[in-house]
């Protein structure tokens, strides 16, 4: 059941991967398609839905106990599901505005997180409790949650400052 | 008095019905993408289903309580090591006595006055304790143990939810040879030596007294410096 959960997050991460992606590609050549500033909010709350309880699961049904920096993480996510809910049911296209920051932020810890599962001695030792370097998941050989967590991060960020783009 | 519509109420229809289209459009648009939403959700489920079905069996792992040790222990524990290793209040104490076994059930002994010992304490999730494993190992091979002082690890913090389960097996892959100590399933050992954190090395004197505490990846000065200072 969670090795089934597992793979599912991590097939929505690669799904996220090729939005973020696509997403910037777009903003970055201004060619961002007429439909995409309407889809963007509701596919960030998504994003930011499936990021929430897929960390919820695994910490509470799998039992991967949060460390710090995972704590960090959803510090900066969980908010973006009302955030990004009320953006998108009001058609606020002005949500970017929190968003990045919040996304920024996130992004920034999920990225020392990575740093640290794949130096352990960058994290020093391991708290018995919960160690940040402890590699609880790894999906198609390098999606890691810090790593999810990181695609999401970036991926709303993108959608966020797309749904500005109108 | 004619029934044609105003200009004005002719406008206003317009903008109605341009209006009812943009409402009709936008909730297309939802409905195209709740439904793409819906439609990624199952295939992602569908994948996991059909490829995630070699998780392994659990019956045959052993348990903590298989694994565990029951080690009996003497003497006063230490508080928890320091930060800064200079700061030790244990250094020149008597360390507690440990009489264990190793995953086998050979007998293994910590602190006892007679015997120069460095007792490296691992947890076989811990990824720092898999970096530095194969560095210990080494070390041995390369001879920077000192002649007369004993390496001894001490199996603790059992975990059977976490990776590299059992330890017996990372201990093997990794090619350590030297005396293990199977801590309890409660990591009293542990616990009687001050460990908050894993890798932690304890160097002890042939008098069982402590010489060094260190939390954390140390490298082979380190252990070497160690391993001196309790050959005295």
């Amino acid at each position: 059941m969670i090795a089934i959960a597992q793979r599912s997050f991590g097939v929505l991460a690669l799904v996220a991967l090729v939005i973020a992606t696509a997403t910037f590609a777009a903003l970055l050549t201004r060619r961002v398609p007429p439909w995409l500033p309407d889809a963007a909010l509701p596919t960030a709350t998504a994003i930011a839905a499936v990021a929430t309880g897929g960390s919820l699961l695994l910490s509470e049904v799998a039992g991967y106990l949060p460390c710090t920096l995972c704590w960090y993480q959803r510090i900066a996510m969980y908010p973006l599901v009302l955030i990004l809910g009320v953006a998108a049911a009001r058609g606020d296209r002005q949500v970017w505005r929190v968003a990045v920051p919040l996304s920024a932020i996130g992004s920034a810890i999920a990225i020392w997180h990575i740093a640290i599962e794949r130096n352990p001695a960058l994290g020093g030792a391991c708290d018995p409790a919960a160690p940040c370097s402890i590699i609880w998941v790894r999906e198609f050989g390098f999606l890691t949650l810090p790593t999810m967590a990181l695609i999401g991060f970036v991926a709303i960020a993108g959608l966020t400052l797309a749904a500005r783009d109108r | 008095m004619s029934n044609t519509p105003t200009r004005k109420a002719r406008a206003k229809a317009d903008r109605q019905a341009r209006e009812e289209q943009r409402q009709a459009q936008q909730r297309r648009q939802r409905l195209l993408l709740a439904a793409g939403g819906a439609v990624v959700l199952l295939l992602a489920v569908g994948v996991g289903v059909l490829s995630a079905g070699e998780s392994a069996d659990r019956q045959d792992i052993p348990t903590v309580e298989e694994v565990a040790g029951d080690p009996t222990i003497e003497g006063e524990g230490f508080p928890p090591a320091p930060e800064d290793p200079g700061d030790d209040p244990v250094v020149g104490e008597p360390a507690p006595v440990v009489q264990g076994a190793d995953f086998d059930g050979t007998e293994v002994t910590i602190g006892e006055p007679g015997q120069p010992q460095v007792v490296a304490f691992m947890a076989s999730w811990c990824p720092a304790c898999d970096e530095e494993l194969p560095q210990v190992v080494d070390w041995v091979e390369a001879g920077g143990l000192p002649e007369g002082v004993e390496l001894v690890s001490v199996a603790t913090n059992h975990d059977r939810s976490r990776p590299n389960w059992p330890p017996q097996d990372w201990y093997a892959e990794a090619g350590f040879d030297e005396p293990i100590l199977v801590d309890d399933d409660a990591s009293s050992v542990a616990g009687a030596f001050g460990l908050t954190a894993t890798p932690f090395w304890v160097a002890i004197d042939a008098d069982g007294q402590a010489v060094g505490r260190i939390t954390g990846m140390i490298g082979a000065d380190q252990m070497t410096a160690l391993a001196e200072a309790a050959a005295g």
